[in-house]
Order: C-alpha cells, then sequence, then structure tokens
C-alpha cells in the first residue's frame, strides 16, 4: 500500500471517501484500494496525462487580469468523490421537490401573491427586494416554470448530511465542467471503471434540449424548434461552457447583436439566409442586461424588445427573467416554509439553519454571537460581502455590527458549518481538502437532476474557498450503484 | 443549415487576415532575396513594398526614416499596422477563437500554435539573419491551415464565406503587386533595365507564380506578359481570373447572391477587355486603381447582403 494514504486524516471533519477510523467508505472501497496500489510515480504520471488531457480537449475558463483576458486550463483533481446513488437518490428527489416549490413560489409573487396574503411571508422582503421585477408582473410561463435550469450549492456538514447552502436560479454555471470531468477520468484512470457501474453524466446537453424543447411556442408546427443559447460574449468567463453547450445541443450560440424583435414581437436572429425565428432562447446573461427597453438602457448585450416579445408568448426565455426574486437569502429562509405551503410537503433535504436580522430576536442572536456565525448579505452571490466569524477580526465584527443594525433587512446569518473533505492529490501529497457540491435540476415539463454534479474543491490547505478564479479545483463526481 | 450572420462575418476575415499574412510574408521574403541581387541604386528601395501596400502615409506617421530595418519591423512584427504579419495573424485567431464550433477541430489549434510563434518570433526576426527562416515558417504554416481547410472543411456556408475572404484579399494583393511592379519598372532609367528580369522573376515569386509563369509563358521574363499572366492566366489558382471564378462558385451557393454575382461577372468582363502590350503604364495605373474600387466594392457588397442584413 502506498504509505501516502496511511498517514491521512481528516480529522474533526466529515470525509467523503475514509472513515474516522481510517477505512473507506463502503461505496468508495474499491476507488480507494485501487488508489493505494498506485505508486508516487504512477499518481504522477496519472496526473500528467490529466493535464495533457485538459490542454488537449481545450478545457479552459477565462481570468480577466490587467494584460487582458487570458484561458486558464481547468484545475482538476484525479481521485474522484464517491457517493452511493442510495443516499444520492433521497437528495436528488429533495432537489426536485425544492425546484417545484420555488417554482410555484415565483409564479404566485408575479400573479396572485396568496403567500403574502396569507402572512407566510412579509411583502415587503420580497416586494421590495432588487430581484423583484415588477415588469414580470402577470406573467404565468408555460407549466408554472420560471426557473428551468437551477445549480443550488450543497455542502455537508460533521453529521454527513447534504445542506442546501444556496439555491442559484439565475444563471448558474459549471455543469459543462461536471460532463468534462468525467470524460477526463475515463481518459486516465480507465481501470477505475472495471468494479463499478457508475451514473452516466454526459447525457446533460440532450436533457437541457429536451427541457428547452419543451417550452417551444411553436411546439405543435415544429418538430424540431429554434433555440439559441444567448452569450455575453468570448470575454465571459463561462464562454467556454456557453459554447460547450451550444454544440452539445445543436443550437446556434449568439450574442446580443445577432437578434432582433420584429414588429411582429417575434425573435429573430440573423442569418446569411435572411432571419431566422427563435423558439427558446437559453440566457446565459443577467437579466439586468438583457433588454435596454425594459431593464437596463447602457446594456449593449440585449436585445431591444425582448422581454416584449417573452410577454406576447412569442419566444421562451430560460431562465424567466424575474426567476431571482427567490434567489434572495432572505427568501431563502423561508423555502421550507414554502414547501409545506405549496406542495403540503415536509422538506426532504435540509437548508441550514438562517437567522434574519431583520427580526430583532434573530438580530439579537447575531450580534451577541458574531464570532461563532458566518454573516452575509442578502442579494449578493459569488462570495462577496461575506463576514466568516471565527476567522474574522474583531475590527471587522464590529463593521459588520454596525451594518447589520444599520440595514437589517439586507443580512443573515448562519452557524458556521465544518465543510467536509476529500482526498486531494496535492504537491505529491494525499491531503484532505474541503470541497461543496453543484448539482443541476431541470425542470419543464418534467423534472431531471444530474446524477451528482460539479465537486468543486479548496486547494489551498484548510481554505473554504472553492472558486476556480480563486484558487479552486474540481473532481470528477461519482454516483456509484449497488454493492462494489 | 443556416448560419448566423456574425459568424460568416468572422470567417470571412479570419480568411481576409491569413491570406494577409501569408501574401505579406511572401512579399517581404521575395524582396529580401531580391535585395542580395542588385546592386545599390539598381533596386526598388525597400519603400516600393510601402508602396504596394499603400502604407506609406501610415509608415511616416511612425516611423521616421524608411530603412530597411524599420520597414521590416512595420511589415512584421508591428502590431500596430493591419497590414503586418504580426497584426493579421493575431487578428486571424480572434476571429477562429469564436467560429471554432463550425470549422474542423485543428483549425483553433493551428492557427493559435502559428499565433504563438510569431509573437514569440517576429520581434527577433527583423534582422537579415532570422528573417528567412522566420517568413517561411509563417508561409508554410499559413498554407497547412489553407489545406486543412481545403481538404477537411463541408462545402457548406463556413466553406464558401472561407473561400470569399481568400479570394478577394488575394485579387487585392495580387493587383497590387503588378501596379507597382509596371510603374516602377517601365518608368525608371533605362540604364538599369537589365536588372528587371530579376525584378519580375521577384513578384512572380511573391505571388507564388514563377514555376507557373515558366511552364505556360517561358523562360523570359518581360513585364507585359507578367502582368498578363497574373490577371488573366485561367489555369493558375492565384491568378485574378481564376479568384474571380472561384468567388463566383462560392457565391453562388449563398441566397440572394444577385448584387454579388452581378458585381464579379462586371469584373470578369472588364479584365478581358484588358490587353496589357497595348496600352502606356499610365493606362495600366489607371486600369488597375479603378479594379481596386470594383474589388473594394464587391467587399461592400458581400458585408452589407450578408453580414449586416436588415436591421
Amino acid at each position: 500500500m502506498n504509505s501516502k494514504w496511511a498517514n491521512y486524516q481528516a480529522e474533526g471533519f466529515y470525509d467523503e471517501l475514509i472513515t474516522d477510523k481510517g477505512s473507506p467508505r463502503m461505496a468508495a472501497r474499491a476507488a480507494v484500494n485501487l488508489f493505494q496500489q498506485l505508486s508516487a510515480d504512477d499518481m504522477s504520471a496519472r496526473r500528467e496525462a490529466a493535464e495533457l488531457a485538459i490542454r488537449e480537449m481545450g478545457i479552459s475558463f477565462t481570468v480577466y487580469t490587467e494584460g487582458g483576458n487570458i484561458d486558464r486550463a481547468w484545475p482538476f483533481d484525479i481521485i474522484p468523490r464517491v457517493i452511493s446513488s442510495k443516499q444520492w437518490q433521497s437528495v436528488s428527489r429533495g432537489l426536485i421537490q425544492r425546484s417545484k416549490a420555488l417554482n410555484c413560489f415565483i409564479d404566485d409573487i408575479y400573479n396572485k401573491q396568496r403567500i403574502l396574503a396569507d402572512g407566510i411571508l412579509p411583502a415587503d422582503i420580497v416586494l421590495e427586494s432588487t430581484n423583484y421585477k415588477p415588469q414580470c408582473k402577470g406573467m404565468s410561463p408555460r407549466y408554472g416554470v420560471w426557473a428551468h435550469i437551477c445549480g443550488s450549492d450543497l455542502v455537508r456538514d460533521l453529521d454527513g448530511k447534504f445542506y442546501v447552502l444556496e439555491d442559484n436560479l439565475r444563471v448558474p454555471s459549471g455543469v459543462s465542467y461536471m460532463v468534462e470531468n468525467r470524460e477526463i477520468t475515463k481518459r486516465v484512470l480507465p481501470e477505475l471503471f472495471e468494479n463499478y457501474s457508475i451514473l452516466p453524466v454526459d447525457d446533460y446537453p440532450s436533457q437541457l434540449y429536451r427541457t428547452l424543447a419543451s417550452l417551444s411556442p411553436r411546439a405543435r408546427e415544429r418538430k424540431r424548434p429554434c433555440i439559441v443559447v444567448l452569450t455575453p460574449g468570448i470575454y465571459n468567463s463561462a464562454y467556454f461552457e456557453h459554447a460547450f453547450l451550444a454544440h452539445g445541443m445543436g443550437a446556434e450560440l449568439v450574442e446580443g447583436p445577432d437578434l432582433m424583435v420584429g414588429d411582429d414581437d417575434c425573435v429573430y436572429m440573423r442569418t446569411v439566409d435572411g432571419p431566422m425565428r427563435v423558439d427558446v432562447i437559453y440566457r446565459r446573461i443577467d437579466e439586468d442586461f438583457m433588454d435596454p427597453e425594459a431593464f437596463r438602457e447602457d446594456s449593449v448585450l440585449g436585445v431591444a424588445g425582448l422581454m416584449r416579445a417573452w410577454k406576447a408568448g412569442k419566444v421562451a426565455i430560460a431562465n424567466a427573467p424575474g426567476s431571482g426574486v427567490a434567489d434572495d437569502k432572505v427568501v431563502y429562509a423561508y423555502v421550507p416554509e414554502m414547501i409545506r405551503y405549496y406542495l403540503g410537503e415536509k422538506p426532504l433535504v435540509d437548508s441550514v439553519p438562517t437567522y434574519l436580522c431583520m427580526n430583532e430576536k434573530d438580530r439579537e442572536y447575531v450580534l451577541a454571537n458574531l464570532d461563532k456565525l458566518v454573516v452575509k448579505p442578502a442579494n449578493e452571490s459569488g462570495g462577496y460581502g461575506i463576514m466568516v466569524g471565527p476567522h474574522a477580526s474583531a475590527a471587522t465584527r464590529r463593521k459588520f455590527a454596525g451594518l447589520i443594525e444599520k440595514n437589517p433587512r439586507n443580512y443573515i446569518a448562519q452557524p458556521t458549518l465544518s465543510l467536509s473533505t476529500a482526498p486531494t492529490y496535492c504537491d505529491g501529497e494525499i491531503e484532505p481538502r474541503h470541497l461543496d457540491l453543484r448539482p443541476f435540476i431541470l425542470q419543464g415539463k418534467d423534472s431531471w437532476v444530474t446524477p451528482g454534479g460539479l465537486t468543486r474543491v479548496a486547494l489551498v490547505k484548510g481554505s473554504l474557498v472553492v472558486n476556480s478564479s480563486q484558487g479552486g479545483g474540481s473532481k470528477d463526481t461519482w454516483i456509484v450503484e449497488g454493492k462494489s | 443549415m443556416t448560419m448566423l450572420s456574425r459568424v460568416a462575418d468572422r470567417l470571412y476575415w479570419k480568411s481576409r487576415y491569413l491570406e494577409r499574412a501569408e501574401d505579406t510574408a511572401r512579399l517581404v521574403s521575395s524582396y529580401h532575396m531580391l535585395i542580395m541581387d542588385i546592386p545599390r541604386g539598381a533596386d526598388l528601395g525597400w519603400e516600393v513594398l510601402l508602396r504596394i501596400l499603400d502604407a506609406e502615409p501610415q509608415f511616416y506617421s511612425r516611423y521616421r526614416v524608411a530603412s530597411e530595418q524599420n520597414i521590416v519591423k512595420f511589415l512584421v512584427a508591428d502590431t500596430d499596422n493591419p497590414g503586418s504579419v504580426a497584426y493579421a495573424v493575431r487578428a486571424a485567431r480572434e476571429n477562429v477563437r469564436t467560429t471554432r464550433d463550425v470549422l474542423p477541430e485543428e483549425t483553433w489549434e493551428q492557427v493559435n500554435e502559428l499565433h504563438l510563434f510569431v509573437r514569440e518570433a517576429a520581434e527577433k526576426s527583423i534582422g537579415r539573419r532570422n528573417r528567412l527562416a522566420f517568413l517561411n515558417e509563417v508561409i508554410s504554416h499559413s498554407q497547412m491551415i489553407s489545406g486543412l481547410l481545403q481538404t477537411t472543411l463541408s462545402r457548406d456556408h463556413a466553406y464558401r464565406f472561407t473561400l470569399l475572404g481568400h479570394l478577394i484579399e488575394r485579387c487585392d494583393m495580387t493587383t497590387r503587386v503588378v501596379d507597382v511592379g509596371v510603374m516602377e519598372l517601365m518608368e525608371r532609367d533605362a540604364r538599369f533595365a537589365v536588372f528587371d528580369p530579376l525584378i519580375w522573376s521577384s513578384l512572380l515569386q511573391s505571388l507564388s507564380a514563377l514555376g507557373a509563369y515558366r511552364r505556360v509563358v517561358g523562360p523570359l521574363l518581360e513585364g507585359g506578359s507578367v502582368a498578363e499572366f497574373v490577371l488573366k492566366d485561367r489555369e493558375h489558382p492565384r491568378s485574378v481570373v481564376y479568384c474571380l471564378r472561384g468567388m463566383r462558385d462560392a457565391v453562388k451557393g449563398l441566397a440572394r447572391n444577385e448584387d454579388a454575382l452581378r458585381q464579379i461577372e462586371r469584373m470578369r468582363r472588364k479584365l478581358s477587355r484588358l490587353h496589357v502590350e497595348q496600352i502606356s503604364p499610365d493606362e495600366f495605373h489607371g486600369f488597375i486603381d479603378n479594379f481596386q474600387l470594383l474589388i473594394n466594392e464587391l467587399h461592400e457588397i458581400v458585408s452589407d447582403t450578408w453580414f449586416r442584413p436588415e436591421t
């Protein structure tokens, strides 16, 4: 056995592959055994092979730097994360339940607002949120679904249970890397697949196509709807993914200026054969930039009249504009209530307990326990403006106390979680690193969840930051069936 | 299967820039070889390259002296000059970056490799010592990319716009080269005439047409027949007549092609009425000037019809 593994210890955290007693978890046993038999040289050879595959496959993400935009190779760890399908099934059911409730909520908010009338949620926190778009009032997209693609972030705490950390309902990204990670593992560690039956992930583009096609306003007249992926362009950090998904669906990858809205309120793309009508837009630009007529006038990325076309029912947009209203961190705290209210069910997957600073009792608790809590602004995404209490200086804590008292609506707090770890190959050693998981939930005529998702791993020792732009990497994520 | 106007536009420019990089490299390389054969005073001076490319104003706005060093730098390594090899390669790469999906997979890799090579080596290749090796590498890499597209690109819209870009740029370059050749050589002091065949051979070489000329016309190089050959030979793939035929074939596969076809036909007819041996150098120059305007008009028609149609 490779000695690197003998010394492996993830003290004080739940480890994805290795138990407290140092033995591999059931689902991961065969994989860990194989890695333990690989010599140090063999490990580094596999790693090099993975790097070569990444270059050959052209998997990159764009980072903006002073010297212009550069494409960085995708950082990837060769040791996969293994989850048993039995455990995954219940998480997956919980995610679908959650996404259904969130969609009921969005549809309700832009229509009857029953949930506000019934006093489940205070009206002002919803209607005064910047994510609430009055332009969307009265709309009811097909199947009542607004957020067709949802990329929830899951973490595991000490108890080994999955918690939803946030629901990304606007333009979640990362799914292309989930697909490519599997492709890399197949290339560099083919023998791993001999003893496993692993759920495939590469049909995501077809599932996405199916979901989008089910939204087409001309589904009856046209067998193959015209679907486009709307990107802000090559300088967007997720451009690789936009191209990947367009390619995988056989759809056109368009930028704002490629589209126009006609006098008939239909959306057309400009082609060499003349204007061609578009049925479904998979929108990968922020709604604020989507239509200068309806939102930000200074947007050059968008298409004038797009909202008009959408409201006239001439084109489907995924995710629908206005979906972000459910993406607020204060609203997040009420998701378990929504599930009970709209579906009459008990939540199948947990949320992280959340203290709302706008409630007096919660606020008192938060201010008294700033050193134990994580404080987050309600409207930001991407980890901006967060204070991690146990790691923050007294001055920072004082600053946040002031911010909270000044604008309590804008802050929430959650207990500091002990993110789970998994063995990761770093500088020739096998060491525990923290990780999260982003599955993707599709919702159209039917619902579907990716088997697993994108595991992001903080490659820096002790770090909890998994973002690829800040030293994060990723792992292939396996959902394995039966005993192995 | 249709194609986005923006994608067509980028494919077209990708080809124009690739062709420009190759043609400029050829031009500099053949002049570089020529200059070593001709005594000082009998040569045309490096400025002739600026005249061919109509780049004098641009050059003098940034360089004081028209030295060999400065001119080669301007044409090869200057990334602010849209006519330089380095600029053209970078622009070609940017255009391929956003059209990768409709091109054969290796295209991006090859174009990117060429870009990395040029970025790395251009500046070091201005001096005579490394110059030729650098230019040859640019030429052969460009030819490899053209060959790759020629043998693997489906004959769809992507191919049509790729072809159009190459051919329009090539026509432009060919007419420039003969124009300057005729003007410079026919007007200068007769005592240098002994070197004229050398210069004509160099110009032919810059158009990759020397061998073909010798086989078709004969081994003796003479101004009028050289111009006649590069403009009107029906078989040589770099002649203007040949390019026009290629453009017509490309355009035929596109919708709403009436204006473009009419323009190509106009150019073809104009060319067929030209008899270089029967006109003066001045008249020839006038003809080329006119013809260049027609090339520009064709470019405008292509852009208006397919790249920025109805708003």
